[in-house]
Parts: C-alpha cells; sequence; structure tokens
C-alpha cells in the first residue's frame, strides 16, 4: 500500500488510538452529566493531576511504575471528591451554570497548583509502561505497546462500566438522577451517590492522563490546553453521545479521534489549524443533522 | 402503646408554620386515613413522618420511641415507607428496576426481597405484565400501583401513601384502596392522606384534618357518621 490509501489508514489506526484518551475523558464527562446535570471542566484535570502525581512518585521519589500509577489515580479520586465536597455540594441548588463555571474554576486551581510545585522542571517526560512500538502489518502505522494498553483499559472500563449500571448499585445513580426525592425515600443516599460518581469519574480522568502522558511531553493543563488536549474532544465526543449514552461516549471518542487525524494527511498539512477545524466543522454538521447526537440510544435507559 | 405517635407537630416551610400542634395515633394493624382538603397539611404531615421535613416542634415516635431528626433512608430501615405524592416513580427505569430499587434498604436479604416481590406482584397483577417497561410509559394507575409497590418493597411496618387517587378514575383509585386492606392483613399498617371521601369506607380510624389541625378522629362504626360537612366546610 501507498500513498493516499496508506495515509488515511495510519491516520485511521492512529486516530481511534488517540480516541481511545478522548473516550476515556468523554465516559467521566458522560458519567457526571447523566447523574447531576453538570458540565465537567475539571475533567481533565483530574487525568492532569493524576499525571503530575504519578510522575513525582515514579520520577522524583523513585516507586515502581505500579505504585506509581495507583498513587496517580488515587490522587485523582481524592480531587474528584474534593470537587464534590467543596463546589459541587454546597452548589447544589445553584444554577447548572454556576456548577459549570466552578468546575472551570477547579481546573484553573489545579493547573495553578501544578505550575506552583513542579515549576523547575516546567516540562516533564516519563518514560512509557513499556517502552516499545510496532508496525501494523499491510498499513504500516507505527503502535506503541502503550497506546495499546490504553485501548485494553478503555475496553475493561467500558466493560466494568456497563456491567455497574446494571448492578442495584449502577441503578441507584439512575434513579438518584431521576427523582431524587424518592430515591432518599427509598433509602438511597443521594449524597452518596454523588461522590461515588465524581470519584469514578476522576478515576477515568486519571486514567487517561496516565496512560497518555508518556507519549508527549507535558506541563501544567496538559490534558485540558496542553500536548495531550483531551477536554474539548472529549466534550465533542460526549455531545455525540447526546450527553447521556456510555457506549455512545466510547463511539464517539475513537470518532473524534479519527476525523482529527484526518487533519494530518499531506494534502491537509499545509492548512493551518487543519486538526482543529475538521473537528469543528464535524461536530457543526452533525448537530445540524442529529441536533441530539447520533450514538444515542433508542430509550435512554441503556447504559 | 401504639405503633406510631404524632404528638404536638409544628412544622413550617417559613416563619409561618402549616401545622399547629398536631397530634394523633395510629394502631397496628390498621388502615388509616387522613382526610382533609387542599393545603390542610396533610403532605406536610405524612413528609414530616417520613422525615422529609424537620419539625420545629413536636415529636413523631414509632414504638414509643422518638424518630427525632433522622434521615428518610434511616426511617426506612425502621419500618417506615412513604409513598409520596405524585407517585415520583423513576421514569427510565423499568418497573422490575424501581421494584428492586424500593428494597434497597433490604438488600442484604435478598430471599426477603424475592418474596416481598412475589407479595407485590399478587397485589398488583398488573403490574406483572408491565415488569420490564419503562416506568414512564405507563398509565397514571399503573404508576400509582408501582409507587405504592415500591414503598412496601422495604417491607414497612408503616406504609404512609400521599393521595393515591390523585388524577385516578374512580373505579382505579378504589382498586387501590382495596388493596390497602390486603396490605393490612399482610402486617403492614397503612396511613394514607386523602381528599377524596371515597376512601373512608375502607378506613378503620378516620382523621379529619383542617388548617393544619386534626379536628376529629373516629374509629371503626363512627366512620360511617363522620360529617363530611365538617371536614370539608369547617365546623
Amino acid at each position: 500500500m501507498s500513498g493516499l490509501g496508506q495515509e488515511v489508514g495510519v491516520a485511521i489506526v492512529t486516530g481511534l488510538l488517540q480516541g481511545c484518551v478522548y473516550a476515556l475523558v468523554a465516559l467521566g464527562i458522560v458519567l457526571v452529566f447523566r447523574a447531576s446535570g453538570v458540565f465537567n471542566f475539571a475533567q481533565a484535570e483530574f487525568g492532569t493531576t493524576g499525571l503530575f502525581a504519578a510522575y513525582a512518585a515514579l520520577t522524583l521519589w523513585g516507586w515502581s511504575y505500579s505504585w506509581a500509577i495507583a498513587f496517580g489515580l488515587a490522587v485523582a479520586v481524592a480531587m474528584g471528591l474534593l470537587t464534590e465536597r467543596l463546589v459541587v455540594h454546597p452548589l447544589r441548588n445553584a444554577s447548572r451554570v454556576t456548577v459549570l463555571v466552578g468546575t472551570a474554576g477547579v481546573a484553573l486551581a489545579a493547573i495553578g497548583i501544578q505550575f506552583w510545585q513542579f515549576n523547575e522542571t516546567l516540562i516533564m517526560t516519563m518514560p512509557r509502561i513499556v517502552d516499545s512500538f510496532f508496525l501494523v502489518p499491510v498499513i504500516g502505522a507505527p503502535v506503541t505497546v502503550q497506546q495499546l494498553i490504553t485501548l485494553g483499559v478503555l475496553v475493561v472500563a467500558s466493560l466494568v462500566l456497563a456491567l455497574f449500571f446494571r448492578s442495584p448499585a449502577g441503578l441507584t445513580i439512575q434513579a438518584a438522577q431521576q427523582e431524587p426525592t424518592a430515591a432518599e425515600l427509598v433509602g438511597i443516599s443521594v449524597r452518596r451517590v454523588s461522590m461515588l460518581t465524581w470519584a469514578m469519574a476522576a478515576l477515568l480522568g486519571g486514567l487517561a492522563g496516565i496512560l497518555s502522558g508518556p507519549n508527549l511531553t507535558f506541563t501544567a493543563g496538559f490534558l485540558s490546553f496542553g500536548a495531550g488536549r483531551a477536554l474539548l474532544p472529549g466534550f465533542m465526543a460526549a455531545v455525540l453521545a447526546g450527553m447521556r449514552s456510555m457506549p455512545g461516549a466510547v463511539a464517539g471518542g475513537l470518532t473524534v479521534g479519527v476525523v482529527e487525524q484526518m487533519g494530518t494527511l499531506s494534502f491537509m498539512i499545509e492548512v493551518p489549524g487543519a486538526r482543529a477545524m475538521l473537528l469543528f466543522g464535524f461536530l457543526l454538521v452533525v448537530l445540524m443533522v442529529k441536533p441530539h447526537g447520533i450514538f444515542v440510544p433508542r430509550t435512554a435507559v441503556a447504559a | 402503646m401504639s405503633l406510631l405517635e404524632v404528638r404536638g407537630l409544628v412544622v413550617g416551610y417559613g416563619p409561618h408554620p402549616v401545622l399547629h400542634e398536631v397530634e394523633f395515633d395510629v394502631e397496628e394493624g390498621e388502615v388509616c386515613v387522613l382526610l382533609g382538603l387542599n393545603g390542610a397539611g396533610k403532605s406536610t404531615t405524612v413528609n414530616t413522618i417520613a422525615g422529609l421535613l424537620r419539625p420545629q416542634s413536636g415529636e413523631v415516635r414509632l414504638d414509643g420511641r422518638s424518630l427525632g431528626r433522622r434521615s428518610p433512608s434511616a426511617r426506612v430501615k425502621q419500618g417506615i415507607s412513604l409513598c409520596p405524592e405524585g407517585r415520583r416513580v423513576f421514569p427510565r427505569l423499568t418497573v422490575r428496576q424501581n421494584l428492586r430499587l424500593g428494597a434497597w434498604s433490604q438488600r442484604r436479604s435478598p430471599r426477603a426481597v424475592r418474596e416481598q416481590q412475589d407479595l407485590v406482584l399478587d397485589y398488583f397483577p398488573r403490574l406483572v405484565e408491565r415488569a420490564d417497561q419503562l416506568a414512564g410509559t405507563l398509565s397514571g394507575g399503573e404508576q400509582q400501583m408501582l409507587a405504592v409497590g415500591r414503598a412496601l418493597m422495604s417491607r414497612p411496618r408503616l406504609l404512609l401513601i400521599d393521595e393515591a387517587s390523585l388524577g385516578l378514575s374512580p373505579a382505579l383509585a378504589t382498586t387501590v384502596w382495596e388493596v390497602t386492606s390486603r396490605i393490612r392483613d399482610g402486617g403492614t399498617t397503612v396511613l394514607m392522606v386523602e381528599q377524596n371521601a371515597g376512601a373512608l369506607p375502607f378506613a378503620d380510624r378516620a382523621l379529619l384534618m383542617e388548617k393544619g389541625t386534626v379536628l376529629h378522629t373516629a374509629v371503626g362504626e363512627q366512620i360511617r357518621n363522620v360529617n363530611l360537612r365538617e371536614a370539608y366546610l369547617g365546623a
């Protein structure tokens, strides 16, 4: 294979793998939105914060990789719970826009803390879990083992979420969102459900950050606005999923990844901002044709 | 000692109380109807018993023990379950899932939950046909049955039902009221709030409520002689 055909093939493979990160971010966004109607601007910073924590444990304190990952995820979850405690819960009776601004504040505060704590090493690199890559036969796309691990984590996370939402504990999240008073009346603690949701979303964000960080050098705000920006693509993926559907978030993430990579084709490369333009153009067209998103189940009940 | 004792209950949403020293008892093993007009304070009363509202003064006792400021979920575990006004079923969950969540407080005893579900479906056979349908797609009457059934899933000792008949046809309302006798015979005491005097024939005790106080109590045979004019128009 050669020429444009091969280029497109490489772009699709690369886009799907990059889309895995977007999908993880989108899953967290959809989870929180479904449970509390909040557009969570801090979702990507859960990831960067977890990444910084894992980086510190691994390279500065010399922990093993698995402990560093565990520590990074724990920090991300703690940040999710803190966000719930300090921003979301106190603003529970405020308008959703106010809460949205609150989560943007959390993201900016996190970026500030990252700059402050790591100002001596402004640009960081972190080794991959397994540092090797291979070429996909025929297409010739380079794939790192790190990307394959990310794909694997996405698959496992999606399956776990699907099973969880069919379990009684998963049903409580939906119940608390649909009828909070009735949920309290059957003995479901709506507050605990809220904390659980934010912890799960932060865990997903943490995974996205810790898995995608080692592919690039990173700085504060890495996953929101930095080299690994996944916040906007994640939002787009969530919007494609109608902000509701979990499988939709995964499909949306992969789609966004592929569409974005089309901007790297050789005839596009001369166009400044081709990737962003393609993404926004794609979203615009989708929303004009299907304003409720494309990866939306017929009944909103499907997890 | 009565199962439920309500003493000197003062409850309000602002500075002006809605309930003025409400007092009444409900005995174990009876169906009690709390009858009154819109705004009489009936919903406020049962919401306070269920723990959704905090009284300014007074108390609610179950088996002679004060429930204090316990949360609704703590009260469910103690055996008080409220079927709220407006049904409030979980619309995008199936009938089966709604029932299952009704037993959330009992989730550690799955066998008892299964038995209770069989009992509830025996009370409301219509729900069997609808088991896998989304609750939001049910008719008003079916949603009401589901709401009562869900409240029963926690195996309460005291079931509170807030305006089951609201928006239902007379025939459907009667169906729901008739089931309360079976629920009582199954060992659950029932306290239901009604504006509709049609519920009186199903009651073992009737409480007439007006302007935030219980004006009159009638038990057994007395219920037939309740002066409805007094209940609705004031003495």
